[in-house]
């Protein structure tokens, strides 16, 4: 089983390879743009309010978490929207039915191939923010966070796969699910703190928002890291992500089971 | 007139596919009320530590983002589609077909594919600019209005095109996305205030790649007394990419092998 996991994962890999310069000026733009917005937004909230620091972060530390949260985000996403559906509108979805090997498992292997890709290059990042930037007061080198923190993202990331299984999966009941896929990307980026960190939510939100999945996978990672939690409540809340995970995992088998049954094979 | 009778084809072909995806409306009015949900929520929550951003106060914010908002509908609704099938005909040669047809192929890349199913956000959309209008505390010229949102329009427009900027690279670059991932990371400018954008950086947007020009300064328009250097701005920068866009397709059709040559 391990043999064509591991072939899956790397044909998936150099597919993601297959475009180089594509790749990297994408990457380079996004990195860029995201911070030039979030720097100019954060900066004239600063001098409009007169404070140095508002929620426990200044002007450096939202550069910090806006320069990551964006990219933990895209880990979270791995293929994108459309990864199973599109297979079955056009009944490409037969062969996982007849090859020899866990459909679930074989997903898994493509979409963390991106995943894993992309947890690269925010560690590439990590690794030139210690290195060029010395703020310690914002993030500091330390080993037992930053396993903690990709203890987190990769609880996450399967977390996330299983929710996006589940909005992939209403394609074998519906005709069209891409909005579906949106609203999950929409409701992750708000509810788990891409768009604005969650501390700066009202309170009686930020109670709201716990009880969903979301904060677990963008808010929790990133409070790992830059040491905004304490060991017990991270603990706490990474065994409410695994809960989480097993959830979804436990829906999306259900609903791959009856997806099945009424699949007709022939696509649309 | 010809190109105005092909395109009210385009429409009914529109029209009578979406029919086929019934299912498809409700989920794409519900994708659009989450985003609209979620854009006035983000700006409610900045608004809770600051009084004001890029020197607009809540209620001019609230217009802006149903400027926003607006624009987006609007070229979710004529353009959107078109934009994302518009590398993947390059990258796979399907513009073979479009170069043999006795009508412009930008014409048919660019208008063909109207998204009917998103004409209820339209709606909604439309809904929300006037309520907001409405509720603004001042008085508002009707001749401005009528001018806003025809500059809104064109923001529309304008946000096709500085898209297409980024996808025409596929001519040269053969990948199936073209830069559409760093536009996307870009084109969150246009959901800023112009006013927090400083020195250079301001600049840029509002010329090379105008993404303030797009709900920002048609609201500029709108609500302050000095229009003439506004309305050129919008007009300089709106000409200048569409320069460069037709520049960039006419260069790039020089170039084109298409996929199976």
């Amino acid at each position: 089983m391990r043999n064509w996991f591991y072939q899956v994962f790397m044909m998936e890999l150099r597919k993601l390879l297959a475009y180089r310069a594509d790749f990297w000026i994408n990457f380079i733009g996004q990195t860029f743009f995201s911070l030039l917005i979030a720097y100019y937004l954060w900066e004239s909230i600063f001098t409009s309010t007169g404070k140095a620091e508002i929620n426990g972060f200044s002007i450096e530390t939202m550069i910090f978490y806006y320069l990551l949260a964006p990219l933990i985000f895209r880990i979270q996403q791995g293929q994108g929207i459309g990864f199973i559906s599109r297979e079955i509108y056009d009944g490409s979805l037969n062969k996982y039915l007849l090859y020899p090997m866990n459909f679930f498992k074989y997903k898994l292997a493509t979409y963390g191939a991106n995943s894993f890709f992309y947890i690269l290059q925010l560690l590439f990042i990590i690794f030139l923010y210690t290195l060029f930037f010395n703020t310690a007061h914002v993030y500091e080198f330390k080993i037992l966070p930053l396993f903690f923190f990709l203890l987190s993202l990769i609880i996450g990331i399967f977390c996330f796969y299983f929710m996006f299984c589940l909005v992939e999966f209403m394609a074998f009941w519906f005709d069209n699910t891409w909005s579906l896929g949106v609203i999950l990307r929409f409701a992750t980026s708000f509810l788990g703190g891409a768009l604005i960190p969650l501390s700066f939510f009202p309170s009686w939100s930020q109670t709201f928002i716990s009880y969903t999945p979301f904060p677990y996978l963008i808010d929790l990672p990133m409070n790992i890291l830059m040491l905004k939690i304490e060991s017990q409540e991270m603990i706490f809340q990474m065994i409410i992500s695994v809960v989480w995970t097993v959830f979804f995992a436990t829906l999306a088998l259900l609903l791959w089971r009856k997806g099945n049954l009424q699949y007709s094979g022939v696509g649309i | 007139m010809r190109y105005f009778r092909l395109y009210l084809y385009f429409l009914r072909f529109a029209f009578s596919r979406a029919m086929e995806f019934r299912v498809d409306f409700f989920f794409r009015v519900l994708m659009d009320g989450v985003f609209y949900i979620t854009q006035f929520f983000f700006f409610n929550i900045i608004y809770l530590h600051t009084p004001a951003l890029g020197g607009w106060d809540d209620a001019q914010m609230k217009l802006f983002i149903s400027s926003f908002i607006f624009v987006d509908a609007f070229y979710m609704t004529f353009f959107a589609n078109n934009s994302w099938w518009f590398p993947i005909s390059i990258n796979r040669g399907d513009l073979d077909y479009y170069l043999t047809r006795p009508a412009s192929s930008f014409f048919f890349l660019s208008f063909k594919e109207f998204a009917a199913n998103s004409l209820l956000n339209l709606v909604l959309a439309c809904s929300i600019l006037i309520y907001h209008l409405s509720l603004y505390p001042s008085q508002l010229s009707e001749f401005k209005i009528f001018f806003y949102v025809l500059f809104l329009m064109n923001g529309a427009f304008l946000y096709y095109m500085t898209f297409l900027i980024f996808l025409l690279t596929v001519f040269w670059s053969q990948s199936p996305r073209g830069f559409s991932d760093v536009f996307y990371a870009a084109e969150k400018v246009f959901q800023r205030p112009d006013g927090i954008f400083q020195n250079y950086f301001r600049r840029f947007f509002i010329t090379i790649l105008p993404f303030s020009i797009m709900a920002s300064f048609p609201l500029r328009f709108l609500l302050e007394d000095n229009i003439l250097p506004v309305i050129s701005q919008i007009v300089g920068a709106s000409f200048f990419i569409y320069t460069v866009v037709f520049f960039l397709w006419k260069k790039g059709l020089r170039d084109y092998s298409s996929a199976s040559s």
